[in-house]
C-alpha cells in the first residue's frame, strides 16, 4: 500500500515542479492558427491604397447580412481605391457575423480577409459594430506596427505576406511567433491607437478598485 | 410533325421547341416564342423598336433553312419549325458570346449595371466556361467618358447593339448618337463630342442592355439587390407615368421606368426621372407647433394640435361663420386626402371656399380631358396649342413623335393664340382629332375645338394639368365651384386668389392649407400679408418655409414618397402609389389627421381616416373612380361642353 501512495506522491511532485500549461491569458497571448477565422481586415496594397472597391459581393455573399457597404466615386486626384469605385462607408456587425469567411471568398480583390483576432467582447453594443477605420490596416507605417504591435494591424499584414508565392504559411506563422517572443506585449505604437479602437491588446492586468 | 394547314384567319401556325403556336401573320418569331414562354436571349431587339438583328445572340435553328436565323427580324410563316435548344443554336450563342466578351474589361464588381445586365445574365446561361483569347490581350477603350452631365460612356463595355442609336432615332427622333470609326474601334459618341442636349436622357442606360451608359446621378449609389423597390407614379408632372421607386437606407435612389403602355411606354423624361434624389430631402417639418397669440412657440403631440386647430377654428366661425374660414389643397395632395379635404370644409367647417391652386379654373367639365394617352395614335390629327403642354408633361413629346412616325397621325403644333380658323384650315379633312392644350389655355382649346367640331369632325381634347395630382384633386372637387365628380357645388366659393386676398383684407379670418407649400411658393407679398393677418392659419405641410414661418397650428405632414392612396393622371388615370420610404415624423397620415380633426370639429362618424375606408367612401360619392379601379380611367358621361 506504501508503494502506490508514494507513486502517487511522486508523481504529484513532479507535476509540482513541472512548468504549468496554463495561458495567463489576457496578460499572455496566444498567437491564433494561420488560418483561424477571427476579425475581419481590410487590407491595402503596397502603394497604400485600398484594396477594397466597394462592390459589395461580399455584403451579397454573407449569409446573415452582417456586412453593409457604401461605394462612392475615386476622386482621380485623390484615389482612395485604384479604379473608378471604393467603399465609402464599410461596417461589419461583429455580433451577427458568423466568422464563416464567405465574404473573404466572394472578394474579387482580396481586400478582406478574416484575421486572427478573437478578443471580441465589449460592453457596448455600438462599439462592436466595426467601421471602416476598426477594420482597415494602418498606413503608414505598418512596418513598425508590425514590431511595436505584433497582434495588431501589422500582424495581419504579415499573415497577408504568408500568402504570397513562395511562402507557406507554415513559414509566416513560425516567423510569427517568434515576433511574439521578441516584441512581447508591448503597447501599440504612437499614433496607431486609433485604428483598432475596440479591439485593443491588454497590456497590463486592469485593476480593482484603484486608490 | 406539321402545324395544322393554314386556316383563313390571318393567323400562321409554327413549331417552337415542339410546341404548336399560333400568332398573327406578321409576327416576329422572337414574340411569337415569348408568346409560348421560350426565351430566346436578345441585345439589339428591343420591345419598342423596329429590329435591325446585329448582335446576333436571337440565332434560331429554323429546320429546312441553311443557316440560323435571327429570331428578332424573321417573320413567322405557316408550317415553320424552329428549334432554339439545338446544338447549332447553342454552339452560335457561346460564340456570340465569346466574342462579345473578346474585349469587355469584366469588370463587374465596379460596374452600376452588375446585377442586372444582361451580359452577365446571359454569359452565366448560355456563354462558353471559358475564353479562348487570353485575359492579358484585351484591348482597352476609355472608361467613364461624359456624354452630357447626366450620362457616362464605358466604351469598353459597350457590345454595339445600336440601342441608343435606335433610340435617339426612333422613340425621340432627335438622333444625338452615333457609331463611329469601324471594326474593333466602333464607339459610341456624339456628333463633334458635343454632350447630349435632349430631355430624355435618361432612359439610354435603362435600354443599354450592359453597363456601357450609365447614370451619373446614380453612379456607385447601390447595386441592384441592395434597392428596395416600389411600385410608384412618378410625381413631377401630371402624366402620371408608371415608375419603380428604389430606395435603400430609407433614400431614395432612383426612378426606373415601369411599362405602362396605355401611359408612358416605358420612357421617362429627364426631370421626372431624376427628381428622385431630391424626395431625400432632411430638411422636414417632424413635430407639431402651436403658435400662441404673443408669438410663443409650443411643442405639442399630435393631439392636441389637432384639438387647438379645432378650438381655433371653432371661436373664429362662431363669430363669423364658415364662411370665414379658406381651405386650400393643392396638387401634391392625393385623391383621399383631396377627397376628405373637400368633405371637412363643406361637411363640417362649412365654408364654400376652397381651391386647390391660384389660377382660377371656373366650370370645367370631363370633356376636357377625354382624350387618352393612347388614343393619341388612333387620331387622324392632333392639334397642339403652344409649347406649354409638352412643357409641363415632357413624355408627351414622346407619344406625338411615335403617333407622327409610326401610326401616321398628323400633329400640328401652332401657336397658343393661333386663330381656330387657321387651325381648322390646317387640319383639313379627319376623322378624329385630338386638341391638347396646357390647362392655362383652357378657353382657346375650346374654341378651337369647337370650331373643329362645327366642320363635323369628330374632336376629343385632352388638357395637361399643373402639378403631380392636378387632375385628381379636380375631380375630387377641390374648386370653389364644383363638387367632386364635377357636380356644381352650391353655394360656389372663392378661387385661391381670392381667398388670399380675402384673408389680406380681413374677410377671411382663418386658413386651413394642406400640402399648400409648393402652390404658394414664390407669391412673396400676397401670401405673406394673408398669412399675417388671418387670425388661424392651420398648416399641414412637409416642408419648413413661409408657411410653417406663420402656421399658428403646424402638423407636419408625409410626402408623396411616404404615403399611400391613389393620383390621377391628366387623362383621369387612377393609379395607386405606395409607401417607398418610411414617414420623416411620427405624425400619423394626413387622412388620419384631417378625420382627427373633423372629430374635434364636433362631427360624427368620420372613422379614424384609414386609407382603404376613406378610398371605399370616395368611390361611394364618385361613382367613376369605383369603375376605374387601379390603373383604369375614370369615364365621365361627357356631356357637350
Amino acid at each position: 500500500m506504501f508503494k502506490e501512495i508514494a507513486k502517487g506522491m511522486a508523481f504529484t511532485l513532479k507535476q509540482m515542479l513541472s512548468k504549468p500549461i496554463t495561458l495567463q491569458w489576457p496578460e499572455e497571448q496566444k498567437p491564433s492558427p494561420p488560418r483561424h477565422r477571427g476579425r475581419h481586415i481590410l487590407h491595402r496594397y503596397d502603394n497604400g491604397l485600398e484594396k477594397c472597391i466597394g462592390c459589395e459581393l461580399c455584403a451579397a455573399a454573407c449569409p446573415v447580412g452582417c456586412i453593409y457597404v457604401g461605394s462612392a466615386e475615386n476622386d482621380p486626384a485623390h484615389p482612395v481605391s485604384p479604379g473608378e469605385r471604393y467603399a465609402e462607408r464599410y461596417e461589419i456587425n461583429l455580433m451577427r457575423c458568423i466568422y464563416c469567411g464567405y465574404c473573404a471568398e466572394a472578394c474579387p480583390t482580396e481586400a478582406i480577409t478574416l484575421g486572427p483576432r478573437y478578443e471580441l467582447a465589449d460592453y457596448r453594443r455600438e462599439r462592436l459594430v466595426a467601421t471602416k477605420e476598426d477594420l482597415l490596416e494602418a498606413w503608414p507605417g505598418f512596418e513598425k506596427s508590425l514590431a511595436d504591435n505584433p497582434r495588431g494591424a501589422g500582424a495581419d499584414q504579415r499573415e497577408q505576406a504568408g500568402r504570397a508565392p513562395g511562402v507557406s504559411p507554415r513559414v509566416a506563422w513560425e516567423d510569427r511567433e517568434g515576433a511574439v517572443g521578441q516584441a512581447g506585449r508591448g503597447s501599440p505604437a504612437a499614433g496607431q491607437e486609433g485604428l483598432a479602437p475596440h479591439v485593443p491588446t491588454v497590456a497590463t492586468p486592469p485593476k480593482r478598485n484603484p486608490g | 410533325m406539321t402545324a395544322a394547314p393554314p386556316p383563313g384567319d390571318g393567323q400562321v401556325g409554327l413549331v417552337i421547341d415542339g410546341r404548336e403556336v399560333r400568332v398573327p401573320k406578321g409576327t416576329l418569331l422572337l414574340d411569337a416564342a415569348s408568346e409560348v414562354g421560350i426565351h430566346i436571349p436578345i441585345y439589339c431587339a428591343h420591345p419598342k423598336m423596329d429590329p435591325v438583328a446585329v448582335c446576333r445572340m436571337c440565332l434560331v435553328q429554323v429546320e429546312k433553312l441553311p443557316k440560323l436565323q435571327p429570331a428578332c427580324a424573321t417573320v413567322v410563316s405557316e408550317g415553320m419549325v424552329v428549334d432554339t435548344q439545338s446544338d447549332a443554336t447553342a454552339k452560335a450563342r457561346e460564340g456570340m458570346l465569346e466574342f462579345l466578351l473578346l474585349n469587355h474589361p469584366l469588370d463587374c464588381p465596379v460596374c452600376d449595371r452588375g446585377g442586372e445586365c444582361d451580359l452577365q445574365d446571359f454569359a452565366f446561361r448560355y456563354g462558353p466556361d471559358t475564353s479562348r483569347f487570353p485575359i492579358t490581350e484585351k484591348v482597352h477603350f476609355d472608361k467613364a467618358v461624359p456624354l452630357s452631365d447626366k450620362i457616362e460612356l464605358d466604351q469598353e463595355r459597350c457590345i454595339l447593339c445600336w440601342r441608343c442609336v435606335r433610340y435617339y432615332d426612333e422613340i425621340t427622333g432627335e438622333k444625338e448618337i452615333v457609331l463611329q470609326q469601324r471594326g474593333v474601334h466602333t464607339a459610341v459618341a456624339t456628333f463633334d463630342g458635343q454632350p447630349l442636349r435632349s430631355d430624355y436622357q435618361g432612359n439610354l442606360p435603362e435600354i443599354c442592355p450592359v453597363g456601357a451608359l450609365t447614370h451619373r446621378q446614380y453612379r456607385f449609389k447601390a447595386r441592384p439587390w441592395d434597392l428596395i423597390r416600389t411600385k410608384g407614379v412618378c410625381p413631377e408632372c401630371s402624366y402620371g407615368c408608371n415608375v419603380f421607386v428604389d430606395s435603400r437606407d430609407f433614400e431614395v435612389k432612383r426612378f426606373a421606368s415601369r411599362d405602362n403602355p396605355m401611359v408612358d411606354d416605358m420612357w421617362l423624361c429627364d426631370r421626372g426621372r431624376y427628381s428622385a434624389t431630391s424626395w431625400n430631402s432632411t430638411s422636414r417639418l417632424r413635430r407639431p407647433l402651436v403658435r400662441d397669440a404673443a408669438g410663443g412657440v409650443r411643442d405639442v403631440g399630435v393631439a392636441d394640435a389637432v384639438k387647438e386647430a379645432a378650438r381655433r377654428l371653432l371661436a373664429v366661425s362662431e363669430r363669423g361663420g364658415g364662411e370665414v374660414i379658406g381651405v386650400l389643397g393643392s396638387p401634391d395632395c392625393t385623391n383621399e386626402e383631396a377627397w376628405l379635404l373637400q368633405r371637412l370644409a363643406r361637411e363640417v367647417l362649412r365654408t364654400p371656399h376652397i381651391d386647390h391652386q391660384l389660377a382660377e379654373m371656373l366650370r370645367l367639365g370631363p370633356a376636357e380631358h377625354a382624350l387618352g394617352i393612347a388614343e393619341i395614335e388612333s387620331c387622324t390629327a392632333v392639334v397642339v396649342l403652344g409649347p406649354e403642354p409638352e412643357v409641363n408633361a415632357p413624355v408627351l413629346t414622346l407619344r406625338l413623335h411615335k403617333a407622327a412616325t409610326k401610326r401616321g397621325v398628323a400633329v400640328h403644333r401652332v401657336a397658343a393664340n393661333a386663330e381656330p380658323r387657321d387651325i381648322t384650315a390646317r387640319v383639313g379633312d379627319a376623322r378624329l382629332v385630338g386638341v391638347v392644350a396646357d390647362e392655362t389655355n383652357r378657353a382657346r382649346a375650346a374654341a378651337v375645338a369647337s370650331a373643329l367640331a362645327g366642320g363635323g369632325t369628330a374632336v376629343k381634347r385632352m388638357t395637361v394639368t399643373r402639378g403631380g395630382n392636378g387632375r385628381g384633386v379636380k375631380d375630387m372637387g377641390l374648386l370653389p365651384d364644383l363638387a367632386p365628380g364635377y357636380r356644381p357645388a352650391v353655394p360656389a366659393g372663392m378661387g385661391g386668389r381670392a381667398i388670399l386676398e380675402s384673408a389680406t383684407s380681413g374677410s377671411i379670418q382663418a386658413l386651413l392649407l394642406l400640402h399648400a407649400g409648393g402652390v404658394l411658393a414664390g407669391l412673396g407679398a400676397l401670401v405673406e400679408s394673408a398669412l399675417r393677418i388671418a387670425k388661424v392659419v392651420v398648416v399641414i405641410d412637409t416642408k419648413p418655409g413661409v408657411l410653417a414661418d406663420a402656421a399658428t397650428v403646424l402638423i407636419p405632414g408625409h410626402s408623396l414618397m411616404e404615403k399611400q392612396g391613389s393620383v390621377t393622371n391628366l387623362e383621369g388615370r387612377v393609379q395607386r402609389i405606395r409607401a417607398a420610404l418610411p414617414p420623416a415624423t411620427s405624425v400619423p397620415s394626413e387622412l388620419r389627421v384631417l378625420s382627427m380633426l373633423a372629430g374635434a370639429l364636433g362631427a360624427e362618424g368620420w372613422g379614424s381616416g384609414d386609407l382603404m375606408e376613406v378610398h371605399r367612401a370616395l368611390a361611394a360619392d364618385v361613382p367613376a373612380y369605383a369603375a376605374a379601379g387601379n390603373g383604369g380611367r375614370a369615364r365621365w358621361e361627357v356631356a357637350a361642353a
